[in-house]
């Protein structure tokens, strides 16, 4: 049974390159039908033309970057060395957050970050997913926006004078910059905090507050807007 | 064993294939150049990670089109501002079209981004990838003849807009 017109309008409104036989046929069956194919034609022309938008001219260069980068491979020798490691370096932050108790934001600022805050910097890496940090994020009610999230390179749990945070390692044009986020804990805005050439600014957010540590050198006053805008605290559902 | 060296060719060769089409995919269901950028890269980065998985190269554009939809759903859906104007954040191109294809062009543009998603998937797939029905029916998980049906409707839809903004078939009547 041959095509009616109505059928055909259909097919090659919703497949315009359709060269099955039928529908060719069905074209070369009246002027009525090749009208329609050639109208049908020109607006797929059209469409394919607003569709095409040029990308970045870098776009390519860095995701080839992204071949540079070492594969993670797994290699179960190393992992049972890493696990009992992690039972000693677990071990070994459980003493040193029960042997604190912190008279002050100030003093835990500083001593937090004597403790790891070096350590963990170094332990930065170039990639870390957005999966891996909303985890850790969401059990402490807050969630980064694209604009903080992509400048962490780091995220762990850590201990606040209040109970648990996270402590992250973001990059700036100025190198790494620690962030502990306290969720629990008020801090006077704006106050800096210095101590073993490193200073820290304490922040106020929504729910809780932040320091923002780097070296002397760096302008970490430049992370509160992004800090403020990005980091969204005290959800309940994120 | 693949070489790294190996691994990285059949990586670089993917990335030319397919990086620009999957930027404009980006855009389209993001309507954000700086969210679409990001969406690519992290595909990428999710594909170099997974490459050793990829054993069909055939597949590979089916496969990189899947995790950038999944990585859309699962970080950017949620943030994708409300587009209002799409002269902020498309690139201006530099060809040469007359300015009534141009006006059309825009307009045409403005409609594919207020397109339910139901219908502008589908279309996206179809024009941008080349993808027959069938390989958007797998691709989208609906069937066959729901495909045919968003398609011609994602096309009748912006046919209407066009008439609408007061662009028929003929736009020289326009000037």
């Amino acid at each position: 049974m041959s095509m009616n017109f109505s059928e055909f309008k259909k097919l090659i409104g919703a497949d315009p390159g359709n060269t099955d036989p039928e529908t060719l046929r069905a074209r070369k069956s009246s002027p009525e039908f090749e009208e329609a194919a050639i109208e049908a034609e020109v607006f797929e022309e059209k469409l394919n033309r607003a569709l095409h938008i040029q990308p970045p001219a870098d776009l390519l260069d860095q995701i080839k970057g992204i071949s540079q980068q070492p594969v993670r491979k797994r290699n179960w020798v190393p992992l049972a060395l890493a696990a009992s490691l992690l039972v000693f370096v677990g071990a070994a932050g459980l003493v040193w957050k029960q042997s604190n108790t912190w008279d002050s934001v100030e003093s835990y600022v500083a001593d937090h970050y004597s403790h790891d805050g070096n350590k963990t910097a170094a332990k930065a890496i170039d990639y870390l997913s957005d999966q891996e940090i909303s985890k850790i994020l969401a059990k402490l009610d807050a969630k980064a926006d694209q604009e903080l999230a992509g400048r962490i390179k780091l995220i762990k749990f850590c201990p606040t004078p209040d109970g648990r945070g996270a402590h992250m390692v973001v990059s700036t044009d100025q190198g790494p910059v620690t962030i502990f986020y306290m969720p629990k804990t008020q801090v006077t805005d704006g106050e800096m905090v210095e101590f073993d050439q490193m200073h820290a600014l304490l922040v106020s957010l929504e729910h809780g507050s932040a320091a923002i540590i780097g070296e002397q050198s760096q302008n970490v006053e430049n992370l509160v807007t992004i800090l403020r805008n990005s980091l969204k605290t005290g959800l309940v559902d994120v | 064993m693949t070489t790294d060296t190996e691994r990285t060719r059949r990586f670089n060769e993917l990335a030319e294939a397919y990086s620009a089409d999957l930027y404009r995919y980006a855009m389209w269901i993001s309507g954000n150049d700086a969210l679409a950028k990001d969406l690519v890269q992290e595909t990428f980065l999710r594909a170099w990670r997974a490459l050793d998985s990829l054993k069909d190269v055939a597949a590979a554009k089916s496969w990189l089109i899947t995790i950038l939809r999944r990585e859309f759903a699962r970080t950017f859906e949620r943030k994708v501002p409300p587009f209002t104007d799409f002269e902020k954040v498309v690139i201006v191109d530099n060809d040469e079209l007359e300015p009534d294809e141009s006006t059309e062009r825009d307009l045409l543009r403005q409609g594919i981004l207020k397109l339910d998603p139901k219908y502008r998937d589908p279309l996206l797939l179809q024009a941008i990838f080349g993808h027959s029905c069938a390989e958007i029916s797998e691709q989208l998980g609906i069937t066959k003849s729901a495909v045919m049906t968003q398609l011609f409707r994602a096309r009748e839809k912006l046919k209407v807009q066009l008439q609408k903004d007061g662009v028929t078939g003929n736009v020289h009547e326009l000037f």
